[in-house]
């Protein structure tokens, strides 16, 4: 079913734009030859709770082919770094590590951040049905979760970019709160 | 008494069979209370247990573990089963570990969080605690791995719900994934399933299992489920001993039925023999429902048991007749002997009629009225049935040599029997049974599936309760709540691994009022509130459902068990709280306990005297303990009522003595044998070797009739060689089961009839003529 699903999304992503041949396959491509990088980033979170979006910033480090690291400087000091199979928050001096499994979010999560910067289809297919829009230079892959469990805190991600750089992470949550991540 | 015709005598003796065993089909109730075989003198601990044992939710919790596919379709197929499992009647609740399960229960502490929630202190709601619990909050917000517990922040902005949640988390759960239990290796998951019916219930708990595959097979075809628990071992272990009982029974019936036909060569000899132990069992049932109201299912497979020596009966009738002499005859001169081999057995029976355990009483109650009515039919039935007519039985010979009287191997036999006994008593810690869960029908394999998936489960084997007493409901909780500081240090020593204090989600109503207390009011909150909020970029009105809250909970009454009625906690709350004589009394289940002994010194040094530790094994065995000692008591006082009787019926003590001194000797040499070669001896096998003395009592007595000619001494030989190759063979048969109940009375059975035939021959009595082998002579 979910093949049956890629394969039609291939054709129509191909199919509206015939002319630079850019599909699902070929930003995976892109994604996949850029090498390991760290870039300075800025987060903004919007909730019903707050008045204006709370702002936090820091390096995102992406290290072929499985960890992220999210390190936060502003307004404090805190890290949050996917590897292997684990969550590791590093706060206040502790460490708290969450094996990724043990929640269906925590792993859709970590698959739709390791799965974009890999640019590992099959990864991020486990977990979201995707559609892609744009060009080589503008693109943007939404991400909606599969599973039940990951769409009660999840209702959508989306991922824009250019070429085979991410540019922003949106993540719309079932709340109604949303963050933007967009990276320098 | 006027001569019936023969047809007509079968069929009223037909009807009379059938009228009692109707009227015992319709009154007779069946009970598998487990209570029946405590004594009614037990402690009040040893009837909380006995209650705890029968229907505690430890007895009611069933393990599932899926297997047989990936991650994911194992987490899909936990949820599936967990949500219809948790619908279905059979059950009270079925848990996955997954956050989002019993959204009913999680409202309700929720709702009461308040004067649930431990980190309840005064100073919680100043200004100072609330803005370091609001700057918490805001980066929770950011965080990634906050999704999950961000959704209350407007309500509970200082986590008091968390709080409620991490306090009640049980120690060592399993691993999650996918949101629900899984095993460490990701190949099965879990979930615990409670059932309605109580443990003991096995056809219920026989449904419910089959409830649960039937569930996985509609939600998840393609997937195992592996079950397990106390429940699931009750109708395991019934499933197992009616099918090993009735292979092995139908098996031994065969050879026995074998051997009547051919010693017999006549069906209707062989008909006759079954009809007396056929009356004795409906007799006795009846007896046992007109005296006690009820018949325990346990007492009825032993006294089953018990009565089997009635088969033998008929067959010391029929083939003691003389060529030419009729049943009737036969029975009138042998009906002494007879007479005796009934009335040994009724005063062995007659000694378990006065214990006080319930199902002990049952038990001799059974036997003496099963064994006086197969007595009764033999000697009279079977006569009158059989009126004129000569049954024509084969001589078959058992050569003399086979049971040579050999008075020279009597002192040998006692020799051997005084040394059984000297090297018994002093080791019978090592050959008595002691571990309740070695008594337990239940294969060994199955229990060693049942210790690894608790191990994977991390949920470690309850055996282990912490009782805390209190003549108010309130006043037990108070008592319950006051070891809880040391249950966390000892659980921090690694002296338990986990416990479930019921306190966690009813605490006393003196601690819940102070927990409220520590809210402040409301016009005090909002100014604490207004003054957090300051430089933080929430909106002003972002916590007034916390303001509303916290107020409607200011002034709320302390939360009762009725709240939690239809939950999972409410099912908890009503086994663990509980009424005991008037007292209230308030169970802790302690988990993976280490050393017992070490836990029990530390609950003593506690000041709080109110709390007392009951372990569950140590109860049980103490029980199985004082169950086999009144067995054995009462059957030492029969023992003595039949030396007597014997003395009384032979005439002579010196004759009693030839009777009872081969089983004496008989039985001592059984039980070194058995412990020799490994057997622990529990309660079955001391009910088996009650089985024994009748028997062997019955072979001795039969042995020691002055025979007055040889073909006598000929047919004495051939009753007794075929009852006990009759008994031999379908006790072997049960020896022979897996089932440590049907092994034990098995082995026993079969080997102290042997040996009683054996030790019975060397004792019997002199012919009153000479032998053609001239053994008599010698003896002289």
């Amino acid at each position: 079913m979910r093949a049956i699903g890629f394969v039609f999304l291939l054709c129509f992503a191909s199919a509206a734009h015939p002319a630079p041949a850019f599909d699902l396959a070929r930003l995976m491509q892109l994604l996949a030859a850029t090498p390991s990088s760290e870039a300075p980033y800025i987060e903004k979170r919007f909730s019903a709770l707050l008045a204006q979006p709370v702002v936090s910033s820091g390096t995102l480090v992406y290290v072929r082919p499985d960890v992220v690291e999210k390190k936060m400087t502003a307004p404090r000091q805190e890290s949050y770094r996917i590897a292997g199979s684990t969550l590791t928050i590093a706060r206040n001096g502790t460490f708290r590590s969450i094996a990724l499994a043990s929640e269906p979010i925590l792993a859709a999560s970590a698959a739709s951040l390791r799965g974009v910067l890999s640019g590992d289809a099959r990864q991020l297919g486990e977990y979201f049905r995707f559609a892609l829009d744009g060009t080589e230079d503008a693109w943007q892959l939404d991400l909606t979760p599969i599973d039940e469990e990951v769409a009660r805190y999840v209702q959508r991600i989306v991922v824009s970019g250019r070429l085979g750089r991410v540019r922003q992470v949106e993540v719309r949550e079932a709340s109604g709160d949303r963050s933007v991540l967009t990276v320098n | 008494m006027p001569i019936l015709p023969r047809a007509a005598r079968y069929a009223l003796a037909f009807a009379l069979f059938a009228a009692l065993a109707l009227g015992a089909a319709r009154l007779v109730r069946i009970e598998s209370d487990f209570s029946a075989f405590l004594p009614p003198s037990a402690t009040p601990e040893e009837r909380l247990l006995a209650s705890q044992l029968r229907e505690g939710l430890v007895t009611r919790l069933m393990l599932v573990a899926i297997h047989g596919g990936d991650e994911r379709a194992l987490a899909q197929a936990s949820r599936a089963l967990a949500e219809r499992l948790s619908r279905d009647p059979a059950f009270d609740y079925a848990a996955n570990g997954s956050a989002g399960q019993f959204a009913a229960q999680g409202e309700i502490l929720m709702r009461n969080r308040y004067a649930l929630s431990p980190e309840m202190k005064p100073g919680r709601f100043s200004a100072p605690a609330l803005r370091a619990a609001l700057e918490e909050s805001l980066a929770q917000l950011a965080s990634p791995a906050g999704m999950l517990t961000r959704a209350n922040v407007a309500r509970d902005p200082t986590g008091e719900f968390l709080a409620v949640l991490r306090s009640m988390e049980p120690a060592t759960a399993p691993a999650r994934r996918q949101g629900v239990w899984f095993s460490a290796d990701g190949a099965r998951a879990f979930l615990i399933a409670q059932t309605r019916a109580p443990g003991f219930d096995s056809e219920s708990q026989a449904a419910a299992m089959e409830r649960v595959r039937q569930a996985l097979a509609q939600v998840a075809p393609s997937l195992q489920a592996t079950l397990s628990g106390p429940g699931v071992f009750a109708a395991q272990s019934r499933r197992l001993i009616r099918a090993d009982a009735m292979r092995l029974g139908l098996v031994s019936t065969a050879i026995v039925l074998a051997l009547l036909a051919i010693v017999y060569r006549s069906a209707l000899a062989v008909g006759l023999v079954l009809i007396p132990t056929a009356f004795g069992l409906v007799a006795g049932v009846l007896a046992v429902q007109a005296i006690f109201g009820s018949v325990h299912a346990i007492t009825l497979g032993f006294a089953a048991t018990l009565i089997g020596e009635s088969v033998d009966y008929p067959s010391y009738v029929l083939i003691n007749a003389q060529p030419g002499e009729t049943a009737r005859a036969a029975a009138r001169r042998i009906g002494r002997t007879l007479l005796l081999a009934v009335l040994t057995t009724v005063a062995s029976a007659l000694a378990l009629t006065f214990s006080s355990f319930k199902g002990l009483a049952q038990l001799g109650a059974l036997t003496m009225a099963g064994v006086i009515v197969a007595g009764a039919a033999s000697r009279w039935l079977i006569p009158w049935l059989l009126g004129e007519r000569l049954l024509e039985l084969p001589r078959v010979r058992i050569p003399a040599r086979w049971f040579p009287p050999a008075p020279g191997l009597r002192v040998a036999a006692i020799v051997v029997a005084l040394a059984a006994l000297a090297a018994l008593v002093p080791t019978r810690q090592r050959w008595l049974e002691g571990d309740v869960a070695n008594v337990s029908p239940i294969p060994a394999a199955l229990r060693a599936q049942d210790a690894s998936l608790r191990r994977e489960m991390g949920a470690p084997e309850v055996s282990v309760f912490l009782a805390s007493r209190g003549a108010s409901e309130a006043a037990a909780l108070e008592a319950a709540q006051a070891i809880l500081p040391a249950l966390d240090r000892w659980q921090s020593e690694g002296l338990v691994k986990s416990y479930d204090s019921p306190v966690r989600y009813l605490p006393p109503p003196a601690l819940q009022s102070a927990r409220l207390g520590a809210l402040p009011e409301r016009s005090v909150l909002e100014a604490n509130l207004r003054e957090a909020l300051k430089g933080l970029p929430y909106r002003p009105d972002a916590f007034s459902p916390f303001i509303e809250e916290a107020a409607a909970a200011r002034g709320s009454s302390p939360i009762t068990r009725a709240a939690y009625a239809g939950t999972p906690l409410g099912t908890k709350l009503n086994a663990q709280v509980l009424t005991l004589e008037g007292q209230w009394l308030v169970l802790t289940p302690v988990g993976g306990v280490t050393d017992l002994a070490a836990l029990r010194a530390a609950l003593g040094t506690l000041k709080d005297a109110t709390t007392e530790l009951i372990d569950l094994k140590a109860v049980s065995s103490g029980m199985l303990e004082g169950f086999r000692r009144a067995a054995l008591h009462q059957t030492l006082m029969g023992a003595f009522a039949i030396c007597v009787l014997l003395a009384m019926g032979l005439g002579s003590a010196r004759r009693a003595l030839r009777v009872v001194a081969p089983v004496a000797a008989a039985l001592p040499i059984t039980v070194a044998l058995l412990a020799g070669a490994g057997e622990r001896i529990g309660v079955f096998h001391v009910v088996a070797l009650l089985l024994v003395l009748g028997i062997g009592l019955n072979y001795a007595l039969f042995f020691e009739r002055p025979p007055a000619s040889d073909g006598e001494r000929d047919r004495a030989r051939l009753a007794i060689a075929l009852c006990s190759t009759s008994t031999i063979l379908t006790f072997a048969c049960l020896a022979f089961s897996a089932t440590p109940v049907l092994h034990a009375i098995g082995v026993t059975v079969a080997l102290g009839s042997a040996l009683c035939l054996v030790l019975a021959s060397f004792w019997a009595a002199p012919a009153g003529i000479a032998n053609r082998d001239g053994s008599n002579r010698a003896m002289r």
